[in-house]
């Protein structure tokens, strides 16, 4: 983390690098920089004898002011921050450095917005940091949700006067008692964190400290009816990491351990039934949040290497903890007694990998890796008295421990025919274990194969075929859940399945102004075994980009996306063999183009200019004899995002921005209805956007 | 021809007897008429059926051409001989819209259509192929038909009604309905509501027809019956039928499948439990107003249903599950039987069939028994004695002796018959106990109770015996309108075969002023055919469901295979006792309880029988019935009365 700004300076580089991909698994095919045989090289002469180093102040800050319409706060997910009228925020790129190599730096970009980032890092690049960060994140979902209710603490409440009703319609004040709720989350995350660099050591901690605020959809339920409720979300996450390893040469060893904590400012939501409670006196309702808890992990790993050949090896524990005292199993009534006052949960996983590189003879290089993953619930099983949304007492259910354990082998090669031809292929197998699923293990066998061809210096081609046949024990469907399940139903995730996946990509890289690359991919998943279920997921799909450097100062790039995806499922309507059919076409279109003309007019004005148009379209047609689609299902963007920046001077700069973004989305869940629409379910109404909004501009900044 | 003359009998509003009795005549009289003469020779389809007792009719396919229906089919006797020629046939067409289809919940629903009709003229274009081979194009697009706009893909119904009346040549045709389930792209129809088959319905009611005996399938039934036929929507399918069983059920409501039995090759056929709706729950349980909330939460639609009322809980709720499991765990058997004076010592055994374990105490100690009686009853050969001993109630008395399961009692002040050493006698056995749901539970804590099935045990003079009184009906027969042992008379008695006749025997006297005597007696066999002919005062609302004279309903055969109506009598079979001293021989009395007329009398009079005469003469054997309508005779009963 914070290794952004980071002088690239001697030696230490390539440790650091081999660090990092020995913490982050993302391993190259055998030619790595990780397998690179430095043992002759004169690292000394690597040295960059033109990075001079300007000690000193140096960088910029600027202020900026612009107008924001946030009408609808959804467009804040574009802009930043869902503020409607004039924003102020501050931006900064600081640097101090002295002689000594000891260097100071303060970024921030859009301080001021829900999304503005800070960060303050001072140390010894390359020696030892220490960070100070400040982060800003926001979801913006609606500010159009219609309720009656008013949220108070764990409480939600309707107005004093409120009269029920069986059905939403026979509620005489609803309508006059509705108000607009907004639907967002906002979160800001605090850093804190140091590194030291040894000489044969790296040590490692930080800190973060993440607040959650905001609101989000909740569905209240009591027996069959439902009111969506706004539940207010206030809670905390902290996180602890420590890292130290240690290496030599062809060896690196190390420990790193991570604790988080959750904590919860609410201990329940609860709330008053709109309608006339079906049975008895069944006036509010309450549900359990999420519960603090937390979490322990530590992990060790060790890697060596020598000759061609590589070995890595991690072995990690974890356990995750809750205690958070129960609620009663209702709040409507005498409450059955409950076997124990809190849960005490506690789910155990193991992780467990090995790993192995080599290169057998010149131009052949194998792979070989075993996984190994264990969940273990640890909790106490007890029967637990259910009753129904608050309702009615329906017997006891015991907590079912989902105890799963994951088994992975993959054996793979590598072969370079000549300079331009290489091929890949391997084989994989995994075994998982489950308890109270349907399936006591699904096992998969999956092969690949992947050619390279370097056609010329400029074109570039590979293409990768992949199949594989997942199977498993006997289904036999639970009997734990309160509805039987149609003995013909099989669950996508357990269902027997064949999979190919082939994909074709074409690079076009010369050294010359215009590069361009295509992809194209289709994928098939057949559930071979399943009558009732997920039968069929065909998918298609392709990319174009170019790139287009006309000048030093002017490029222009465009791509263009589209997937589809094709599913079929089959239904019952008389718990035997499938008599209904579903069909779900999902189709997504994303195009983009952009130009950047820099250095005009005596080299004191950039321009830019970006447009991005995205559609995501879901159709769904349900046939039994007779076919009924649903409805809409889709969202469209239209986005300009257009700069203009002045050097008034050496020093001072002025920008424009502007943003400009029309979007409009539906679900046919809730497109065009009111808060009344459904009888049974008291809803936010109506939650699709259709809006056109601007962000308008201006930064002054300074350059130190 | 037979099926047509039936299905008139079963218009029982018009059951007088004096009409049966024509009836059968009538067919008589037809059995021995002509044959009909032979068709065209010559045509395709084979020779042309000589003789029709049944038609068949098989619907090949529906052609559909700019939305008008053309439907091909054949129609064959019972020996697959093309029937050629036929006079006159109805054609109804209706469309299905599938479960949930009108709104989340709903059950699926028929739309009708159209009823068209071919007899000297056509609603539509008929051809008679003269092969057995008939066409029908309907007169219009069904589009539109009724106000119903035709769905592509949605299953369809054509329904051919043929028969009632004649050939030409005059060979009566027996009233047939087919239908056929098409859809329009030629597929096989992807949905259906296949729920019940009439085979179901004619269990009680023989051979159910309506509308003039035109309609007598179900199929054919829900074409019409639906809410965009019918005006009043008491009258759509489910409810009216439902609510119609409401009063004078054989048998208990709340068992479904009592008439939604279950069928694996009726694809629909759990719906009564998979589809709740508040017009088909609605329809027995009528005391609940669901849109205005009375009787259950209010409910606007039938979407929510479902919610509570899941299948297991519907199936939970309406069934004999729990009784069944409770009635497993008790077992009440008689294990030694002999008389001692004018006294019965009997030794009773108690088991838990569950467990295999045999309850160790005696009843009195058992705290699970609510009722436990024993009565008894010697003298087989005479149909019984009068009744006279007291019956002993086993949770209220001690044992004289016993021990480990077994224990001993007596019944004293038998009414032994002439000659006891060689005559036999029965204990019938009743009883309750109390439960709370699936098991048995001591009385102090639970009021509900179970009725255990009554049971039976011939005894001689010296020890238990298998044989005893015949069997004339049995639990099974009267099971198949009643249910199995769930008709119960004064408090538990449900054993119809053999524990009722204990005291309903011929010493019962009828009232010898009555109209028709048979029904003022509570003699068995005088009492139950009256009560379900409907001519007991005391029971007016009794509708027979089915054909009365259809012996085989109720009774059922002996050792040999014969139903147990065939004449002559067993010797055992007493003469019917008057109340003023006078005697009905047996036969006559039995016959004359259905055929009351007084040509009837005379025609038994005349043949030997005895009305209101003294005992010497209504014993004196001098009834000639078998002569003709014994077995095997000219006029058998069971040949005249329409047994099936």
């Amino acid at each position: 983390m914070f290794a952004s700004q980071r002088n690239i300076n001697t030696q230490l580089t390539l440790l650091a690098l081999a660090i990092g991909t020995s913490i982050s698994p993302a391993y190259a095919q055998g030619y790595g920089i990780q397998n690179a045989n430095r043992d002759k090289a004169n690292t000394e002469k690597w040295e960059c004898k033109r990075c001079t180093v300007n000690s000193g102040f140096s960088g910029s800050v600027g202020v900026g002011a612009a107008y924001n319409d946030a009408d609808d706060i959804h467009f804040g997910n574009t802009a930043g921050t869902d503020k409607d009228g004039v924003v102020g925020h501050l931006d900064a790129d600081l640097v101090n450095k002295a002689e000594s190599g000891y260097q100071t730096s303060f970024v921030a970009d859009k301080l001021g917005y829900d999304t503005g980032t800070a960060t303050l890092e001072t140390g010894r690049p390359g020696h030892y940091n220490i960070t100070l960060g400040y982060r800003g994140l926001a979801h913006y979902d609606t500010n159009d949700a219609l309720s009656p209710y008013v949220n108070n603490g764990d409480n939600q409440s309707l107005p004093s006067n409120w009269q029920t009703g069986a059905i939403t319609s026979q509620m005489p004040t609803l309508l006059e008692d509705v108000r607009n709720l907004e639907l967002k989350t906002e979160r800001e995350r605090f850093l804190l964190g140091g590194d030291y660099l040894g000489s044969f050591y790296r040590a490692e901690v930080n800190y973060q400290h993440e607040k959650r605020q905001g609101k989000r959809a909740f569905s209240g339920n009591i027996l069959t009816n439902s009111a969506m409720l706004a539940q207010p979300i206030d809670d905390t996450t902290d996180e602890f990491g420590a890292k130290i390893y240690f290496n030599g040469k062809g060896w690196l060893i190390g420990v790193d351990s991570s604790f988080s904590q959750y904590k919860n400012d609410h201990d329940a939501i609860s709330w008053q039934n709109a309608f006339t409670p079906t049975f008895g006196a069944a006036y509010s309702g309450q549900s359990a949040v999420s519960p603090d808890n937390k979490a322990y992990r530590i992990g060790a790993n060790a890697q060596l290497s020598g000759n061609g050949h590589q070995v890595l090896m991690h072995l990690g524990v974890a356990s995750f903890t809750q205690d958070d005292a129960f609620l009663p199993a209702t709040i409507n009534g005498l409450s059955p007694a409950l076997p124990t006052t809190s849960l005490d949960g506690k789910v155990d996983t193991t992780e467990m990998k090995l790993k192995y590189n080599g290169r057998i003879v010149r131009g052949l290089s194998v792979r070989a890796s075993y996984d190994y993953s264990d969940r273990d619930n640890k909790t106490t099983l007890n029967p637990y008295p259910q009753v129904i949304t608050d309702s009615y007492y329906a017997g006891t259910a015991i907590n079912p421990e989902y105890d799963r354990t994951k088994q992975q082998a993959k054996l793979a090669a590598k072969y370079r025919i000549n300079r331009a031809i290489y091929l890949n292929a391997g084989y994989q197998y995994d075994h998982n274990d489950y308890s109270d699923l349907d399936r006591d293990s699904l096992k998969q066998n999956s092969v690949f194969a992947k050619v390279n061809y370097s056609i010329t210096s400029s074109w570039s081609a590979w293409l990768k075929a992949e199949f594989s046949d997942r199977s498993g024990s006997t289904y036999k469907a639970v009997t734990t859940t309160n509805s039987q399940s149609n003995p013909y139903l099989r669950k996508s995730y357990l269902a027997d399945r064949e999979r190919q996946k082939y994909q074709l990509s074409i690079n076009f890289n010369p050294e010359s102004a215009l590069s361009a690359s295509a992809n194209v991919h289709v994928s098939s998943d057949d559930y071979d075994d399943t009558l009732v279920g997920l039968t069929q997921v065909d998918t298609q799909g392709y990319d174009i980009s170019a790139n287009y450097l006309l000048s030093d100062d002017l490029s222009i790039n465009a791509y263009l996306n589209q997937d589809w995806r094709d599913s079929d499922q089959a239904g019952s309507s008389n718990f035997g063999l499938p008599n209904w059919f579903v069909n779900t076409d999902e189709k997504s279109t994303v195009i983009g183009a952009g130009v950047d003309y820099l250095h005009l007019l005596d080299k004191k004005l950039d321009l830019g200019l970006d447009y991005t148009y995205s559609d995501g379209q879901s159709d769904t047609e349900i046939t039994q004899g007779l076919t009924s689609p649903y409805g809409d299902y889709f969202a469209k963007r239209h986005n300009i995002n257009a700069f203009a920046q002045y050097h008034l001077n050496e020093k001072m700069a002025l920008r424009f921005d502007w943003i400009f973004e029309n979007y409009q989305d539906s679900d046919w869940l809730n497109q065009g209805t009111s808060v009344d629409t459904i009888p049974n379910v008291l809803t936010f109404g109506d939650l699709s956007h259709d809006y056109s909004a601007h962000y308008v501009g201006l930064t002054f900044s300074y350059q130190l | 021809m037979k099926r047509a003359t039936l299905a008139h009998l079963a218009n029982r509003a018009l059951a007088s007897k004096k009409i049966i009795l024509l009836a059968i005549i009538a067919m008589l009289a037809a059995c021995s008429g002509d044959d009909g003469t032979s068709g065209n020779p010559g045509e395709p389809g084979g020779p042309p059926a000589s003789e029709i007792n049944a038609l068949n009719i098989a619907i090949n396919e529906v052609l559909f051409e700019a939305g008008i229906a053309t439907v091909n089919y054949r129609i064959t006797n019972e020996s697959d001989e093309p029937v050629v020629g036929i006079p006159s046939a109805t054609y109804l067409a209706a469309q299905l819209l599938p479960q949930g289809f009108t709104n989340a919940g709903n059950a699926s629903e028929w739309q009708y259509f159209t009823s068209e009709s071919c007899s000297s003229s056509c609603d539509g274009e008929f051809v008679d192929h003269k092969n057995g081979q008939y066409s029908y194009t309907f007169s219009a697009a069904f589009d539109g038909l009724n106000d119903i706009a035709f769905m592509p893909g949605a299953t369809q119904r054509v329904v051919i009604k043929v028969g009632g009346d004649a050939l030409p040549d005059g060979t009566d045709l027996p009233v047939t309905n087919q239908h056929y389930d098409w859809q329009d792209n030629g597929s096989a129809p992807a949905y259906t509501r296949n729920l019940i088959e009439m085979q179901t319905c004619n269990t009680c009611h023989n051979d159910l027809a309506f509308h003039g005996s035109k309609y007598n399938e179900v199929e054919t039934c829900v074409t019409c019956h639906n809410a965009d036929k019918v005006s009043n929507p008491d009258n759509v399918f489910a409810p009216m039928v439902h609510s119609k069983h409401l009063t004078g059920f054989p048998v208990s409501l709340a068992d479904c499948q009592t008439c939604h039995v279950a069928d694996e090759t009726l694809t629909e056929n759990m719906n009564w439990a998979r589809v709740p709706t508040m017009a088909a729950c609605g329809s027995c349980h009528t005391n609940i107003d669901f849109p205005s909330g009375q009787g259950h939460p209010a409910q606007v639609d039938n979407s929510n249903c479902v919610a509570c009322h899941n299948p297991d809980w519907t199936m939970s709720a309406h069934s004999q599950a729990d009784t069944d499991a409770v009635l497993g765990q008790f077992n009440v058997e008689v294990v030694s039987a002999k008389l001692n004076g004018d006294a019965v010592d009997f030794s009773v055994r108690l088991s838990n069939p569950a467990t295999n374990e045999v309850y160790s105490d005696s009843a009195d100690k058992l705290d699970f028994i609510d009722d436990l009686r024993v009565y008894a009853n010697f003298g087989i050969s005479v149909d019984y004695t009068t009744r006279s001993a007291k019956s002993i109630k086993l949770q209220d008395v001690e044992p004289i002796s016993g021990s480990n399961g077994i224990y001993h009692y007596q019944i004293a002040g038998l009414t032994l018959s002439d000659d006891p050493a060689t005559d036999k006698g029965s204990l019938a056995l009743q009883g309750k106990l109390c439960s709370n749901d699936a098991m048995l539970a001591n009385c102090a804590d639970s009021d509900v109770t179970t009725t255990i099935k009554s049971s039976y045990q011939f005894f001689s003079a010296t020890e238990v015996t298998e044989q005893g009184r015949r069997m004339v009906v049995s639990n099974e027969t009267c099971g198949s309108c009643h249910g199995d042992q769930q008709l119960n008379y004064h408090g538990s008695r449900n054993d119809l075969e053999q524990q009722c006749q204990l005291c309903h025997n011929p010493n019962m006297q009828a009232d010898a002023s009555a109209v028709n005597p048979a029904a003022s007696t509570a003699d068995y066999k005088h009492l139950a055919h009256t009560l379900h002919a409907g001519s007991r005062e005391s029971y007016p609302d009794i509708n027979y469901p089915g054909n009365i004279g259809n012996c085989a309903q109720c009774h059922t055969t002996d050792d040999t295979g014969v139903l147990t109506v065939a004449l002559p009598l067993s010797p055992t079979v007493q003469p019917l006792a008057f109340n003023d001293g006078s005697f009905t021989s047996a036969t006559s009395a039995i016959c004359s309880a259905c055929h009351l007329s007084d040509s009837a009398k005379a025609h038994m009079t005349q043949q030997g029988g005895v009305f209101n005469g003294t005992e010497a003469d209504a014993t004196a054997g001098t009834e000639s019935c078998a002569t003709c309508h014994g077995q095997g005779a000219s006029a058998d009963v069971l040949k005249v009365h329409p047994i099936k």
